[in-house]
Formats: structure tokens, sequence, C-alpha cells
């Protein structure tokens, strides 16, 4: 490696604060949710594991006024929801997605274009947008609010990213497979299942990871469609938050944290499997 | 069997694509078209619409409230207006900020290269709201950045950090820097460097070399890194809703309002509809120049 220039070291330095910028906040949340100080929980007091303890219910040696989660049914009860929703959401957006892209890859026809925008604004368009003109939607039809309503939301959105990760998995591979297979006497189905399918799968599975990812962090669509007793996690936490900043948020958060890099390591794990074969 | 006489071909495309077409027209085409025609219904009394044009929700987001004129108040152009102010402040802060790490990172081995966009791409599987609570623990009056600073014998009394566009334009930056340094990246990781040389040797100073050869070169991923930041930004409720308080109002909190305490669903489908008129103008001149650009005009 070349030596570097003092411009060469200033961008060093640059990046490595805009890193830090990136991550502290973060950082700082996991760090103060071992702190025992419940008045002030900016001020280090001591380590402790009763944040934890109480979002789950347990014995703590808190006093009950330092107590804030009223209910830890309510807390478990929202993580239910989320999960509920984003497993549906998305078993029904990997089927949609990938049938599309699948068709899109292909066949050539003359909506081709119209397909890819209709699959491409859903994504861009803000999520304030698609919630509220959700909300009027299942309100006039007279859609009882709830997960079902959550889940038939999600899944507008979470196709077209589905869609868009298949589409590059399709996209590099080789369509001669497909015309041997129906060039060996098998018929479309039988091409799909048994070619297809197997050679497209990393791309299935990391488009299903993506979107349950996304589903169980949306925020802004849920809040607009969810009903009273369909709280998810996201939203649950945007009310705590909205009451006052109380030290079991951070344990939530910072168990949320832990689950999403979990995800996103297996995410990054399969995307390497589905590169690594071509 | 096959009545329509269609080919297997044509069968098996319309089996892939019916489920999609028909989900995608129900819930998604259809709720964008109800939307439209909400904002141009008259609001009830009691939260209800009546159900006859009236275009004087357009009139009220100028400042004409229910078609009188006298009382012209543009309440809500003020705070359209600060939402575009804050968006673009967003924007340009992410890319000063992005633009020179992406250099520094398409200097780095292979390795580190895929370390430092593994960092970049983590944000997006965190929670947004967790992300963002991380701003309200160091912001706010006994938050980190006051504790530090108050340690540091720099101020004596907390400043008041949150509630100001500051705060929004923070928030806003966190959440949406990935947005903006993933496009930058990939189009600074394409740029061939054989060219930087290439303008040296012809004798051209470093900045000329930048505003004639890298800008125009990375100005795709700068392009599409503003558009991926400016239209959540337009529209976003949450990072204004936490750290902006009253005084930081956004278009996107006055949506909200409008459909969850004033119950006037009209006015907040038409609110809506700017901002999707907005996006629409963005993204059409968006591609009406990128097709110019590959015509090779």
């Amino acid at each position: 490696m070349k030596k570097q220039t003092p411009l060469g070291r200033l961008l060093s330095i640059y990046s490595v604060f805009f890193f830090l910028f990136l991550y502290a906040p973060v950082i700082l949340i996991v760090i103060y949710s071992f702190n025992s100080n419940p008045i002030n929980i900016m001020i280090w007091d001591g380590f402790t594991f009763d944040w934890y303890r109480s979002i789950f219910g347990l014995a703590t040696s808190l006093t009950d006024t330092s107590s804030y989660v009223d209910s830890t049914d309510q807390l478990l009860n929202a993580l239910l929801n989320s999960l509920i929703v984003a497993a549906s959401a998305t078993l029904v957006a990997t089927f949609l997605g990938t049938s599309t892209a699948v068709a899109l890859a292909r066949y050539r026809f003359k909506l081709h274009s119209f397909y890819r925008l209709l699959l491409f604004v859903p994504m861009v368009m803000p999520d304030i947008v698609l919630g509220i003109a959700l909300l009027i939607f299942f309100v006039g039809a007279g859609f009882t609010l709830g997960n079902s309503t959550i889940i038939i939301g999600h899944c507008t959105f979470l196709t077209s990213y589905v869609f868009i990760v298949v589409s590059a998995r399709l996209a590099g591979m080789n369509p001669l497979t497909e015309a041997a297979s129906a060039d060996l006497g098998a018929n479309e189905w039988q091409t799909f299942r048994r070619v297809t399918l197997p050679l497209i799968l990393p791309g299935v599975i990391g488009g299903a990871l993506l979107s349950f990812i996304i589903s169980m962090d949306d925020l802004v669509i849920t809040y607009f469609i969810s009903g009273v007793d369909s709280t998810t996690l996201p939203v649950f936490i945007l009310g705590m938050i909205r009451r006052g900043i109380k030290p079991e948020i951070n344990a939530i958060a910072t168990l949320m944290l832990l689950f999403s890099v979990v995800i996103a390591s297996a995410g990054i794990y399969f995307k390497s499997k589905n590169t690594s074969t071509h | 069997m096959n009545p329509l006489n269609l080919s297997r071909k044509q069968l098996a495309l319309i089996t892939l694509l019916t489920p999609t077409s028909l989900f995608l027209l129900i819930f998604f085409i259809g709720p964008m078209l109800i939307m439209l025609t909400y904002s141009f219904l008259e609001p009830g009394l009691y939260g209800g619409v009546e159900w006859h044009f009236y275009h004087w929700n357009y009139g009220r987001v100028l400042g004409w409230a229910d078609g009188i004129y006298e009382e012209f108040d543009p309440v809500y152009l003020k705070i359209l207006l600060r939402s575009i102010g804050l968006s673009v402040a967003t924007v340009l802060c992410t890319l000063f900020i992005c633009y020179p790490v992406a250099f520094w990172v398409s200097t780095l081995s292979a390795k580190n290269k895929a370390l430092c966009i593994f960092l970049m791409t983590l944000p997006f599987f965190a929670s947004m709201v967790v992300r963002l609570y991380a701003w309200v623990l160091i912001l706010r009056n006994s938050g980190f950045a006051n504790q530090f600073l108050e340690a540091t014998g720099l101020i004596t009394e907390p400043l008041n950090l949150m509630f100001s566009g500051t705060a929004v334009i923070i928030g806003m930056v966190y959440i949406f820097i990935p947005f903006m340094f993933l496009p930058i990246y990939s189009s600074v990781e394409k740029l061939d460097k054989n060219l930087l040389q290439a303008s040296e040797d012809l004798g051209a100073t470093p900045f000329t070399t930048f505003r004639r050869v890298v800008f125009p070169l990375t100005l795709p991923g700068i392009v599409a890194g503003c558009i991926l930041v400016f239209i959540p930004s337009l529209g976003n409720f949450v990072v204004p809703d936490l750290l902006g308080g009253a005084k930081v109002l956004m278009i996107g909190n006055m949506i909200e309002q409008q459909f969850l305490y004033a119950r006037n669903w009209p006015f907040g489908a038409t609110l809506s509809m700017v901002i999707i008129f907005m996006m629409m103008i963005i993204l059409s001149i968006y591609l009406y120049k990128s097709t110019k650009k590959q015509a090779g005009l």
C-alpha cells in the first residue's frame, strides 16, 4: 500500500468519525440498558439485569414505583402480534413476489413495463401516504382493523421487495437450463418445480428474510391500520417513548437490536451463498 | 378444458400474474384512487364525508380556508415549505457526510470494503424507532449530550437541543444515511481510477479533476441518493413527532392529526395527494433526464 497523503489521512479520520456517528448512539442504548439508576437513566449507577427481568415480569430488586411496564402481557402481546403479522405477510408476499418475478423474467408480453412500474411504486411511496390510503379503504370497505388488515397492508409493499430480490437472482441464471428441461419433455410446472425453484431458492429465502424484518420493523403503516387490540412491537414502543423515557425501553430496544443483528447476519449469509453459486 | 384457446405459455403466464395483479389492484391501486377521490369530497360535520365535489381542500392547503377569500392564512403552506426545507437540509447533510466516506471505502482492501458495506447495511435491519429513541436519549435536557457538555464545563445549564429543526434534521440524517451512502458508493466504485491519473497527467488541478471528471461520473449515484432520501424525509412524521415536538411540525404530522384527532379525512387525503404530486414531479424529471441520457443526447 502506498504512503498516505495528508488528505488521505484526513479522510480516514473523517470516515472513522462517520462510523462512530452511525453506531455510538445505538451502543449507548445497549450500555445504559444495564444501568441500575432508575431516576436518571443517563447517570451510571451500577450494573443490573433488573430492566430485563422487569420486562419479562420476573422478580426484581426494584421498588414498585420505579417499575414502568404496567403489564408484561401488553408487551408480549405486541411481540406476538408482530411475529404473527410478519410471518403471515412474509408468506403471502414471498408467494406473490416470486411468481411475479418469474413471470416477468421468463415471458415477454405487452404489459411488461407496466408491471415493473406497478411493483416499483409501492416501494417508493412514502409510508404515511400508503398508510392513510389503506386506512380510508379498510374503513370504507367495512374491514375491522386488526392483524388481518396489517397483514394485507404489509403485503402491498413487501411483495415489491421480494420481487426485486428474486428478480436479481433470476437475472443471474442461465435460461438455457429451463430450455433444456422443456426439451426433455417437462411441462411448465415440472420445469418450475424441479429446475427453476431450486435454483432461485436462495433468492426466495433472502427476499423472505428481508420482508420479515421490514414487516417486524414497520411503524408508520401499521400505526394507521392497526386496531385497538392489534398493536405491534414498534407501535407499542412508540407509545412508550411518547409517554416518557423509562429504563425498560432501553432493555426492550437492546433485545430488538440483538434480534435485528441475528436476522441480518442470516440474510447476509444467504446472500453470500447467493453470489458464490455463479 | 381450454375454451379461450390459449397456449400453455399464456396459461402459465396468467396463472403466475393473476394473484399479484388482483392483490395490488384491490389493495394498492384501489386505496390510492379512493384517497384521490376523498381529496375532492367535503368533510362532514362529525368526521364523515359529504359525497359531492369540493375543491376547497386544495384551497385550504394554499391558505384559503373553506373558500372564504378574506381569511387568507397560509398556515399549511408554511408547514409544507418547512417540510421541504427540512428535507432539503437532510439531503444536503447526508450528501456531504456520505460522499467523502464513499471514496474512502472504495480505496480499502476487498475484505475491509465488505466489512464497511456490512456496517452500512446493518442499520437497515435495526428498528427505526429504536434508532430514533437513541437520539431522544442523547438530545433531551437530561440527556447524554447535555451531561457530557456539563461534565466538560462548556455549559452550566442544559441546552434545549430537543424540539428544534436541528434535532429533526439530525434524526432524519441518522435514519436515512444508508439510502444516500449505498447509491453513491456504487457509482464511486464504478469510477475508473485511471481517469483521475489521466486528468492529472493532462495538467488538471485536483479541483478541476473533481469538477470535470469525478463529479459528473458519480452524479447518477448522487441523484439517486438524493431522491431516496428526499421522498421519505418529506412525508416523515415519526422524527418530527419524537424530536421536533409541537414547534417543528411537518406535513406528515398534519396528516396524522387530520386522521386521528381532527377527523377531517378529506383534508388529510388532500395533504397526502400533495406529497404524491411532489414525488411524481421529482420522479418524472429523474426518469426524463435518465432516458435522455441513455438516448445519448
